[in-house]
């Protein structure tokens, strides 16, 4: 949780961005009217469970997508400083991606942008040793060095995320899982690119490996000025290591603000239980009581606000107006939350929540279900 | 294991699991995957056990020994004091009325071209439960009512892709209840559920665990929910047992080098920030040519020569407290097991 902002300066303006799946029985919309800003070396936690459509705008903002995914609407603006936009002459100007050819998408992938997959395993090729891999990179996006720069820059590479320089010789199989990964990041920093774009990159990997990545990830973005989006459904994870959290739920983002503000003071009921389903490793021991029901099914997601029929807060406009993503007033400068409660167009003469209303009302729905409202043994 | 409760009803003794590993060339030293080496515990009425150990470390192979799906390659397993041995199949089909398992993918563990009351009915027919249709029905529904699937009456003809993972869970824990076992043995049963159901099938289990006085064996990697569920946690490295005893005990003094490792590692956003988290090296080793003695010296900040040559013997600590390590000078009394340590390298946890 290092606020090392050197420049506050945008790279990634992402705004009103909307994804659908066309399938046979009318569109899903995957992700709704997305808008998000990363700041140059800053780490943008995307956090939500599956369905969230977190991993859809990833891949919307990479433009990496297939049908029957489609992006219907928005804008997602990229402001490359040394890089010269692809179409226009040498302009220094932000341009959207989302209106590049494959030509130029090409030309920025991996320069520019790189995306590290959750599986280790199924992003590497199990037919070529890791060096190649990485070499085969350079090669293709570097025409220019001589295959001796090549491999001095692999074994470069390979140093900087913390594995040997002979394992370059190895096949995937032959590499453990947590250095699997690492050599995924290895082949994503091949270009030095400045965004990076991570894909639950940890979820498969044992705790210990977990924060030996992590430890590793924080030390290249101060090393390399880094811009990160870590997509994951570990919100615990998120509240340590990112700058700014997005929560997301049913392809809105519902909540969006400082990792130190979401951990001192949720503020969408969402948000708040979630961060009160993890069992904590300190204080006194107690029953918690979750969040009731399962995420929506978006084939037939809820009308008005998606959280709706699992929020404790619920009262006459949820179900019928989709809430907007709005800064909330004056004191919490840069949290906004997606809720009617703080709307005061909507809440009229109610107060924002408190976390003690939150707690009870969700004590108070839980205790329809008989598991809740006891106490552990 | 000091338990202040009533006697034990499933325990293990020194149980050992190698698994041979196939090789083709005929003269070759045999070889063998040595995934547990020499665990002990015991689990009693309406307690807890968490088994905790990242993956490798052999905990699923302890539960699936436990519920004899695994013959174990020595030690012995007893059941209310009596061994546990014939493999016969009445007396397995017995032992199972008595030790059921929960899976961890309930993606998995359910048959898609059956519906709810298709599973829950052929394990009360299985085990006799039921003898006339309306009698299972009727079971079945008070089994989905047990696992809070309600309204009943609409889950008993669902098919599996009709559930979410969290009710497919679920029907696997009501199916384990449906011959009204005296111990469940979970294995990672909410590792595969979304964050915010994970909670809810937890207190499922809690519930259950106190109102049928259910042993439970929760075998989990995330050290927290062990803390959350169990009463009591057992960590595993490598197939050796390094430290047990009440939960909070062991996950908030943890002694042993690892379980500190374990616990420094895992996400917490409450941690002061004074606590750095210590630092990792190494990896699970390989199970096939596992170091010798302490399996975890090799990554060991405190390794000592001794640790290569033997696995320490078992150090009470107090309370039910116990380590296997000899920073706490192997088997002698619980007084003040940080004065073996030198003050650079005490292996005391953050504080």
């Amino acid at each position: 949780m290092t606020m090392k902002m050197n420049t506050n300066s945008p790279l990634l303006d992402v705004s009103h961005l909307c994804v659908d799946y066309l399938s046979e029985s009318g569109e899903v919309h995957a992700v709704s009217d997305v808008s998000l800003r990363l700041r140059r070396g800053e780490i943008l936690g995307l956090a939500g469970e599956s369905g969230s459509g977190k991993s859809t705008m990833a891949y919307a903002i990479t433009r990496l997508l297939r049908p029957p995914a489609e992006i219907t609407r928005g804008e997602v603006l990229y402001y490359g400083q040394e890089f010269d936009h692809p179409g226009a002459s040498g302009a220094k100007e932000p341009f959207d991606i989302l209106d590049l050819s494959p030509a130029e998408l090409r030309a920025i992938r991996w320069r520019e942008i790189a995306i590290v997959f959750q599986s280790a395993m199924n992003a590497l090729n199990p037919t070529m040793t890791v060096g190649n891999q990485l070499l085969d990179v350079l090669a293709t996006h570097r025409p220019k060095m001589t295959s001796a720069q090549r491999r001095e820059r692999a074994r470069e590479l390979f140093e900087m995320v913390g594995i040997a320089a002979e394992r370059l010789k190895s096949y995937p199989h032959e590499l453990s899982g947590g250095m699997r990964q690492r050599a995924t990041i290895a082949i994503a920093l091949a270009l030095s690119p400045k965004l990076i774009i991570m894909d639950e990159p940890t979820t498969a990997l044992d705790v210990v490996v977990q924060r030996e990545i992590l430890t590793e990830l924080l030390r290249l973005r101060e090393q390399l000025d880094l811009s990160i989006i870590f997509i994951t459904h570990d919100l615990s994870l998120l509240l340590e290591i990112a700058d700014t959290i997005a929560i997301m739920y049913a392809g809105r983002v519902v909540e969006m603000t400082s990792a130190r503000e979401l951990h001192r003071q949720p503020l969408h009921p969402y948000s708040f239980g979630m961060l009160h389903s993890f069992p904590s490793l300190h204080g006194e021991r107690r029953l918690m009581t979750g969040i009731a029901g399962s995420p929506p099914d978006l084939r037939n997601a809820p009308t008005g606000c998606a959280f709706h029929p699992r929020c404790p807060l619920v009262f006459a406009p949820c179900a019928q107006i989709v809430p907007a993503l709005l800064s909330t007033p004056a004191n919490r400068v840069g949290q906004s939350v997606a809720c009617h409660r703080y709307d005061p167009a909507h809440a009229v003469g109610m107060e924002p929540p408190t976390p003690a209303e939150m707690e009870a009302g969700y004590s108070a729905l839980a205790s329809t279900t008989p598991e809740l409202g006891r106490t552990p043994a | 294991m000091n338990m202040q409760a009533s006697a034990p009803i499933l325990e293990a003794d020194h149980l050992r699991k190698h698994f041979p590993v196939r090789q083709f060339r005929p003269l070759a030293k045999p070889q063998a995957v040595q995934a547990v080496e020499d665990i002990s515990l015991a689990l009693s009425a309406g307690h807890a056990m968490a088994l905790v150990g990242e993956s490798g470390s052999g905990k699923t192979t302890v539960a699936r020994m436990l519920a004899r799906l695994y013959e174990p390659t020595s030690g012995e397993i007893r059941f209310r004091g009596a061994p546990v041995a014939s493999t016969k199949r009445s007396a397995l089909h017995a032992y199972r009325h008595h030790v059921q398992m929960v899976f961890q993918d309930p993606f998995a563990s359910l048959n898609p071209v059956h519906s709810v009351r298709h599973h829950l009915g052929r394990a009360l027919r299985l085990h006799d439960r039921a003898h006339s249709q309306s009698e299972e029905t009727a079971q079945i529904l008070a089994l989905l009512n047990k696992v809070s699937l309600t309204p009943a009456e609409q889950f008993i003809e669902k098919y599996p892709h009709e559930l979410s993972g969290g009710q497919r869970q679920r029907v696997s824990i009501a199916r384990a209840l449906a011959v009204g076992p005296e111990v469940l043995l979970a294995d990672e049963p909410v590792s595969m559920l979304d964050v915010s159901i994970r909670l809810g099938v937890l207190n499922l289990l809690l519930r259950l665990k106190q109102e049928e006085h259910l042993a439970v064996l929760f075998i989990t990697h995330d050290i927290a929910s062990a803390r959350y569920f169990a009463e009591e946690t057992l960590v595993m490295y490598a197939g050796q047992s390094v430290e047990g005893g009440p939960s909070d005990a062991v996950i908030q003094q943890p002694k042993h080098p690892y379980t500190q490792l374990l616990i420094s590692a895992a996400p917490d956003p409450d941690r002061p920030s004074s606590a750095k988290p210590l630092p990792a090296r190494g990896e699970i080793p390989s199970l096939i040519t596992p170091p010798s003695g302490c399996r975890f010296h090799p990554r060991c900040p405190h390794a000592m020569p001794i640790c290569r040559e033997r696995f320490p013997g078992r150090t009470d600590l107090g309370e039910g407290h116990w380590t296997n390590c000899f920073l706490y000078g192997e088997g002698q009394a619980s007084s003040a097991p940080t004065n073996q340590a030198t003050a650079s390298s005490t292996p005391t946890a953050e504080s």
